[in-house]
């Protein structure tokens, strides 16, 4: 029989061992911490902790923290928690649409002033300047990391031997579906899409509307709303496209999926999905730009850094100069490249075009020339509410129940009116 | 016993009734003073009264969660209940393969159920699912959309819980098979009963306080169904698995409505409250001469 003391001895270490294991890098002495919470799994994961590494190696000064928390909804909800229990980390990451939610709390750090930012050669498509209207005039309070657009993914091999290209407009989106899709037993889809809002968001712009009327008005699209709408409605009731289960970013994983095994022919889904889409797939991989209904249009998406404002002034400094370093060309270069996000500087597209990758990989350039038509979001404190609470139930309903889209808006709309 | 000063006993339990009060009184009363606000922990709380339940009540959620959590309930109160009696009826024999068919029904209840939510997903996967070959090899089509249509999933994802929970009822009906007095049986044989006859007129009465015990615990744990609807179909589609507990957790950590659930949780505590209360007064009932 083992003697109680040599037992709590043994399971002591047994516990320390596996604290131990679970534990973040510990703060070297001297340096200055920066705890971040980030979202990403996979892959995604893998690059984010490389570059950390990265800058924790490049100097003796700051020392980065990064702990998972989660996908992007249960991140937020935890960084929430912790600024209400002031115990929030120094840098997170978040999606755009609850930035200017956070930015009007006033939770999150001026940037502009801190050295170096101003000289940060953004695209303007991808940060606070021209992802949401008048964003340029507001405080800086948010930089590009991950972003994206919603992009085409087509099976190059049933494209090819059915002799059909990309589709440019819904009619050819429409009838490419119907060709390649096989309704029988354990057949194939033409398309698929998962019923979610950043889709709708695109299609509406397609359609010629966006979520906000000339006179500020949330509008849901009106007309183009719709439209927007009833095409997918149309799609699902001829057996054209495939939604898939589930929800949020379960259904975008379903639907890849979906695309990998051979079940559609054609997705659409995020560029952030490229580079394990095309690792994976066992045919030839064909990225395209959306159709265009009345005009091609596109959101952007993925999130923005922002840093909390009530933490330490030496904590946020840190956390400012490892931002600096994120945007560094090598930086951002290595983020795109080896996940498939689009790179958030001018200087890291020069160069990436200099060394010829896009040439060598012209799948990387569709969500990049798309910007060319992305279209900024409101500048809205209730955006995270209209998409999470208005919209996306009622898109699920419209289209899997097949419900009148007109009336469905209309009752979106009257919500909004509404008391929160 | 005499305690040798008439505080003592209070002294003895207060370790107990702080944690209680710590854990389960302060929370519930925080609880109730939380619904009374509308709060998103970031910007300051506004007290609204009663404007959290009369939204929950006009938008018509409360009705929609309920009705669901209600049926899908029932379904996994019965489902679960003439499941697990029928194998108690059939296992309870002796023997190794009883036994070892016994064991293996119960397996799944020590499951976890993000484990189980995991298998039936792939399982129920409409296209490539083993249930979906086994469709095509009988009927030839597209397998039904378990999952994704909302008429079937509330049902999929409760026969997924019975084929979880149907363990816990076969041993407690085992227990209860095995209190049925053999004299009163071999005396309804001698009688010239049937075995059906045996079954409605000895077994089945003298089974009662066993199913009503399996019934009650059986719906309290399945109004607290979650792990399942969050890994299998997170509340869709369209809601149609949205049951009470996913609808405050989605209200409180995906929508950030501090106020709206909290008073969601509290018309849930009033809900297991009337359950327990209905559950006692039954039990008093069958326990009275």
């Amino acid at each position: 029989m083992i003697p109680r003391r040599e037992f709590l001895r043994t399971g002591a270490a047994a516990a320390s061992s596996l604290l131990g294991a679970c534990a973040v890098d510990s703060v070297p002495k001297g340096r200055t911490p920066v705890s971040l919470w980030f979202s990403y799994g996979g892959t995604n994961r893998e690059v984010l902790e490389s570059l950390v590494q990265r800058f924790n190696g490049s100097q003796t000064r700051d020392f980065v923290q990064a702990v998972y928390q989660g996908d992007y909804f249960e991140g937020l909800a935890k960084l929430r928690t912790a600024i209400a229990a002031r115990c929030a980390p120094v840098l997170s990451h978040v999606v755009g649409e609850v930035v200017p939610y956070l930015a009007e709390a006033g939770v999150l750090e001026p940037l502009l002033d801190y050295p170096g930012v101003r000289e940060l050669d953004l695209i303007p498509e991808l940060s606070q300047e021209r992802s949401w209207l008048g964003g340029g005039a507001r405080p800086l309070c948010a930089l590009p990391f991950n972003r994206s657009t919603p992009i085409a993914y087509l099976n190059g091999d049933l494209f090819a031997q059915a002799g059909l290209a990309a589709p440019r407009t819904w009619d050819e989106l429409r009838a490419v579906a119907k060709r390649l899709s096989e309704p029988k037993a354990g057949g194939r889809f033409g398309f698929g899409c998962p019923i979610n809002w950043w889709f709708w968001v695109a299609l509406v712009g397609q359609a010629g509307g966006s979520l906000v009327a000339e006179n500020g008005r949330i509008s849901l699209g009106d007309a183009a709303g719709v439209r927007a709408l009833r095409f997918w409605q149309e799609l699902v009731r001829d057996g054209l496209m495939k939604p898939p289960p589930g929800r949020d970013y379960n259904a975008w994983e379903q639907c890849n999926q979906d695309f990998l095994s051979g079940r559609a022919a054609m997705i659409w889904s995020s560029t952030a999905f490229l580079k394990y889409l095309e690792t994976h797939a066992r045919f030839k991989l064909i990225a395209a730009p959306l159709p265009a209904d009345v005009k091609h249009a596109v959101p952007t998406g993925g999130t923005f850094w922002v840093v909390l404002r009530g933490a330490p002034s030496a904590e946020k400094a840190a956390a400012v100069r490892f931002l600096r370093f994120m945007h560094e060309p090598e930086q951002v270069i290595a983020w795109s490249t080896r996940t498939g996000y689009i790179p958030v500087t001018r200087p890291a597209v020069r160069a990436l075009e200099q060394r010829g990758y896009y040439a060598a990989h012209p799948n990387d350039r569709v969500a990049l020339e798309q910007l060319a038509v992305a279209e900024p979001w409101p500048w809205s404190v209730d955006l995270f509410r209209i998409q999470r609470e208005i919209v996306q139930p009622r898109l699920e309903s419209a289209v899997i129940e097949q419900r009148d889209a007109s009336a469905i808006l209309a009752e979106a709309r009257a919500l909004l009116l509404e008391p929160t | 016993m005499k305690p040798s000063h008439v505080r003592d006993p209070y002294w003895m339990l207060l370790p107990t009734l702080l944690l209680l009060f710590v854990f389960f009184v302060f929370p519930l009363a925080m609880l109730v003073k939380h619904s009374l606000f509308s709060w998103d922990l970031l910007t300051p709380a506004r007290y609204v009264g009663l404007g959290n339940y009369r939204s929950l009540w006009r938008s018509g959620e409360l009705w929609q969660t309920f009705g669901t959590t209600l049926s899908m309930s029932s379904a996994v109160v019965l489902g679960s209940m003439a499941a697990g009696l029928a194998l108690a009826l059939l296992l309870d024999r002796p023997g190794p393969w009883a036994a070892f068919v016994r064991s293996a029904v119960f397996s799944a209840y020590v499951v976890s159920w993000v484990s189980v939510g995991l298998l039936f997903l792939w399982l129920l996967d409409a296209d490539s699912g083993i249930l979906a070959g086994v469709w095509r090899i009988f009927w030839h089509g597209r397998a039904p959309r378990w999952l994704a249509d909302p008429a079937l999933a509330p049902w999929a994802v409760a026969a997924v819980t019975i084929w979880k929970i149907t363990g816990y009822a076969l041993v407690i009906f085992l227990s209860g098979l095995q209190d049925v007095p053999l004299s009163i049986l071999e005396a309804a044989e001698l009688d010239g009963a049937s075995k059906a006859r045996r079954f409605a007129c000895v077994t089945w009465p003298l089974l009662r306080p066993t199913s009503l015990f399996v019934a009650t615990t059986s719906l309290i744990a399945s109004f607290q169904l979650f792990d399942v609807v969050r890994v299998m179909t997170q509340g869709g589609p369209v809601r149609s698995t949205t049951v009470f507990v996913y609808a405050i957790y989605e209200q409180l950590f995906l929508d950030l409505r501090v106020g709206r659930a909290s008073a969601e949780a509290v018309v849930f505590f009033g809900i297991l409250l009337l359950l327990t209360g209905a559950q006692f007064l039954l039990f008093r009932t069958e326990e009275s001469p």
